[in-house]
């Protein structure tokens, strides 16, 4: 039963990885950049939902409201941050999304101050049960978000003619722009996505944890790095699995070796043995 | 329907084709001959807009397109079937279709891709399956009939033959005399002075970016010299 239960806590951390890192990579592979500020938006998300949520009575409102406007702020990020150095050395995008991330963390901290904020009442906090298997409902609520929300952008990317034309564009973009497709407004769609999947998991997590912090995003900005890397960078199957992964050989970790080593410092391990063994990642690059 | 008039390009300071005049009627078939380097394919990409022009003119249905987009030919009636096929290899074959006629309005769609399907029908068993685990020639399939999604009057196909087995090469080449019966101009690239002398209506030599050599497929079939001038064996006499 304990490892039933430790492999469902292994997908319910690597649901929210998987939101977080699924946009990274879409990110990486349209644009080959690091998108570490990716973080910093996440936070934006949180901060965005607890702020309305705790002034209107409405979570749902808060999360209708943060997840749309992350998205478009990733739009923003890309307009004056990315798309200005875009013909300079990866490095450089590299350097100035780390600029902006702390920039983002240190403004968190200057406007809402540094112990966080909580939600008034706080929310899918009963447990749920099914048999002997019980969760809380804002973890099933992760799960369930994430399912749905990858579903989604699983859907939009095989069955319309524009997520036919982003994979086309990811591909060979001078190709994709030669049929027509409007390359650029693929870029802004991809930040956007990207962005407003990040939001969505720092809504479930601030919900979870009951906490939006300013550096709540520290933790996730190289978790989710190591999980790309992991799945091949580019390669969102690939990342999906990587997360999950992840996210159960942290659980299990944190039982067995947990006197060891912290959390995090098992994922890192799991990352340098992969690597050690397929520097390509699980899965290949694309 | 195409006219190059004295068109010159190249990359950055290189030249690669120097003044060549050319036409392309609707249903013709133009082959572009020569050997490695000859400027060939960098004239079908020139005409295509992928390659800077340095001089002279395009003219399509007496339109100057000389500083058109890639996107604004498609959408004149120019396709691509370009050299390496360049065809997206993570979406399958029914999504490298959808792509071709991305410029097209959506409801063409369908009736664009019963009209590729007719044309190949071994691509509806590879239908969904990725571009970049299809043979040389299913590749090569696919790769024309993205062109073709977008509606095009005028076909640009680079090396047709290329790495292909003669099977699959007689299937393009049907589809391609199947095109001119529709109606549609064909300019391609061949190595093979056989099959182009074949299937073409008219043949022009290129060497070192400069046309040596024009005629019918009939002049060019009892022409030896062409096939020499075509493996840089000797030069013609008489070169435009």
């Amino acid at each position: 039963m304990l490892h039933v239960e430790l492999t469902i806590q292994g997908l319910i951390n690597g649901s929210m990885y998987a939101l977080m890192a699924v946009g990274l990579t879409l990110v990486y592979g349209l644009l080959r950049i690091l998108h570490v500020a990716h973080a910093g938006l996440y936070t934006l998300g949180a901060y965005i939902a607890v702020l309305i949520a705790n002034a209107t009575g409405s979570l749902a409102l808060g999360a209708a409201v943060a997840i749309p406007v992350v998205g478009l702020a990733g739009m923003i990020v890309y307009r004056l941050l990315y798309e200005p150095i875009l013909h300079r050395p990866p490095y450089v995008a590299l350097i100035a999304s780390i600029g902006l991330f702390i920039v983002m963390e240190e403004s968190y901290r200057l406007i809402f101050g540094p112990y966080g904020e909580t939600f008034n009442a706080p929310y899918l906090a009963e447990r749920v049960s099914v048999g002997p298997i019980g969760a809380k409902a804002a973890e099933v609520a992760m799960v369930a978000g994430a399912i749905v929300l990858l579903g989604v952008l699983a859907f939009l990317s095989k069955r319309t003619r524009f997520g036919i034309a982003w994979r086309a564009t990811v591909t060979d973009p001078a190709m994709a722009r030669a049929f027509g497709v409007d390359t650029i407004a693929v870029r802004y769609a991809n930040f956007f996505i990207a962005s407003a999947l990040a939001a969505s998991a720092a809504v479930l997590v601030a919900v979870l944890n009951n906490l939006v912090e300013p550096t709540m995003g520290s933790v996730p900005s190289y978790k989710t790095l190591a999980i790309i890397v992991l799945g091949g960078l580019g390669n969102v199957a690939g990342t999906l699995v990587a997360a999950l992964a992840l996210g159960v050989i942290e659980a299990f970790g944190t039982i067995y070796i947990g006197h060891l080593l912290d959390r995090d410092a098992i994922a890192f391990l799991f990352l340098v043995l992969v690597l050690m063994i397929r520097p390509q990642g699980l899965f290949a690059a694309r | 329907m195409l006219r190059l008039e004295a068109m010159s390009c190249g990359y950055g300071g290189m030249r690669a084709v120097e003044a060549l005049d050319l036409d392309v009627n609707a249903g013709e078939i133009v082959a572009l001959v020569g050997s490695n380097g000859a400027g060939k394919s960098s004239t079908l990409m020139a005409t295509a807009g992928h390659v800077a022009l340095q001089g002279g003119r395009i003219l399509f249905d007496g339109a100057d397109i000389s500083r058109a987009s890639p996107m604004a030919r498609v959408a004149a009636g120019i396709a691509l079937s370009p050299e390496g096929r360049r065809l997206f290899r993570d979406l399958s074959v029914r999504e490298n279709l959808i792509v071709g006629g991305y410029v097209r309005d959506a409801a063409h769609q369908p009736g664009n891709m019963d009209t590729v399907l007719d044309l190949f029908p071994r691509l509806k068993e590879r239908f969904e399956s990725l571009a970049g685990t299809l043979s040389g020639g299913e590749q090569q399939m696919v790769a024309i009939g993205r062109a073709l999604m977008s509606e095009p009057r005028l076909v640009l196909i680079d090396e047709v033959s290329l790495g292909l087995m003669p099977k699959m090469v007689d299937v393009c080449y049907r589809a391609i005399q199947a095109l001119k019966a529709r109606g549609l101009a064909v300019l391609l690239v061949e190595q093979s002075t056989a099959r182009a002398f074949a299937v073409a209506d008219r043949v022009v030599v290129l060497e070192s970016g400069r046309a040596v050599w024009r005629g019918s497929a009939a002049e060019a079939r009892g022409n030896s010299a062409v096939i020499d001038a075509y493996l840089g064996v000797a030069k013609v006499e008489g070169a435009a």
